[in-house]
């Protein structure tokens, strides 16, 4: 029995194909289209069991990891990106295996099958690392942000953990405004405006989309102020709460020529705030149109 | 720090130009350390640039002078300033 499931991330489609019963997890399925359209931007065979093989020149060329875990490994062989994704139950086995094309267009994507014989391919953390090369195949950037949509503007608030995104966006919600997410989004770019887009998360949301108006540098301050910043400067900083993996230049340069355009067009501040809602009239009195 | 390290370490960089100054992104193998980005002003700019493998101190000196329209002692200063920021930000 084959399984065919088509997805839709800031509006770039997704195949995932099988012989296996895919299951997704529970943020993937408002994201589920129905859709006649045989063509995807990217298709993702997914396969049961970690195949033994191995990797003709293969060469570790990233690892995402911390202080005391090991998450994935990225190795290169021949044209081709293999993800190495680890157990957070146990470091020592794999919990998946994927492989990526040149034309970064095209998965493998082997998982241990469940008991009753599904499997997840997207599980994390390999579901949001494919959304990553999604951004990096296409004009977009992963960023870790939140956006907030009231009725006339887009605002992406984007720091540090714990630099008060989600309690931004509190603030916002319950002033009546869309959250568009609070945690992480895609900002891509079509038709020469830029649009924010949440993404899957452990958590069921609808797909949203909302177009940016502005890019807020957040942080905790015993005053309300903001400040406009430019050039070098707001390209490196909003640069640096990009998800992204840094091996590769071309990746690096895409990134940063979307960032550049994008800090021409979207003007971007460092906001210092108070965590209460004076924020909200503070940021409308003092922020100046972006040229758009 | 001297030049020909500085050398060494371009090859670890993208650089992309934006307006007069230059942003430098880390090529690492290891999530923890991408978020390091720097940026160089139009004078950081230049010097970074004009590094080769054989550079001197005097050259690149010369080329300030040339280019910027200021003193040796200025150009001096300029090098050794950057020099001693970039030792302090690669420690």
């Amino acid at each position: 029995m084959s399984t065919n499931i088509r997805i839709a991330i800031a509006e770039l489609s997704i195949g995932l194909h099988s012989e296996h019963e895919i299951l997704l997890e529970d943020g993937y399925l408002p994201f589920v289209i129905e859709t006649n359209k045989a063509e995807t931007d990217i298709t993702i065979n997914c396969f049961a069991n970690i195949p033994t093989t191995t990797f003709a020149n293969k060469e570790l060329v990233f690892e995402g990891k911390n202080e005391s875990q090991r998450f994935y490994s990225i190795y290169r062989s021949n044209s081709n990106l293999v993800f190495v994704i680890y157990s957070q139950q146990n470091k020592d086995e794999i919990q998946q295996l994927a492989i990526l094309d040149e034309t970064l267009s095209n998965w493998k994507i082997y998982s241990t099958p469940l008991d009753n014989g599904e499997i997840v391919p997207l599980k994390y953390p390999l579901g949001p690392i494919v959304m990553h090369y999604l951004t990096v195949k296409f004009d977009a950037v992963m960023i870790h942000a939140s956006c907030v949509l009231d009725n006339q503007k887009g605002r992406v608030f984007t720091g540090f953990s714990g630099n008060g995104k989600s309690t931004l966006s509190k603030i916002w919600s319950d002033a009546g405004n869309m959250i568009v997410n609070d945690d992480r989004l895609i900002i891509r770019k079509q038709n020469n405006r830029h649009y924010v887009y949440n993404t899957p998360m452990y958590y069921i949301d609808v797909p949203k989309k909302a177009a940016l108006d502005s890019i807020f540098l957040i942080s905790h301050s015993p005053l309300n102020k903001v400040k406009k910043i430019s050039g070098a400067l707001a390209v490196s900083k909003v640069l640096a709460f990009c998800i992204q993996n840094n091996f590769e230049p071309d990746f690096i340069q895409t990134k940063l020529i979307f960032l550049t355009e994008l800090s021409t067009q979207i003007p971007v501040y460092e906001l210092g705030f108070v965590p209460d809602k004076s924020v909200i009239n503070f940021i409308l009195e003092n922020e100046t149109e972006g040229t758009k | 720090m001297n030049l020909q390290t500085l050398h060494k370490l371009k090859s670890r960089f993208v650089a992309r130009n934006v307006g007069n100054e230059l942003i430098l992104v880390p090529l690492t193998a290891n999530v923890a350390q991408m978020n390091e980005l720097f940026t160089l002003n139009e004078t950081g700019k230049f010097i970074w640039e004009n590094i080769n493998e054989n550079s001197t101190v005097s050259e690149i000196e010369n080329l300030m002078i040339e280019s910027f329209d200021i003193d040796s002692a200025i150009a001096k200063m300029d090098i050794e300033l950057f020099l001693s920021k970039l030792e302090t930000t690669f420690k």
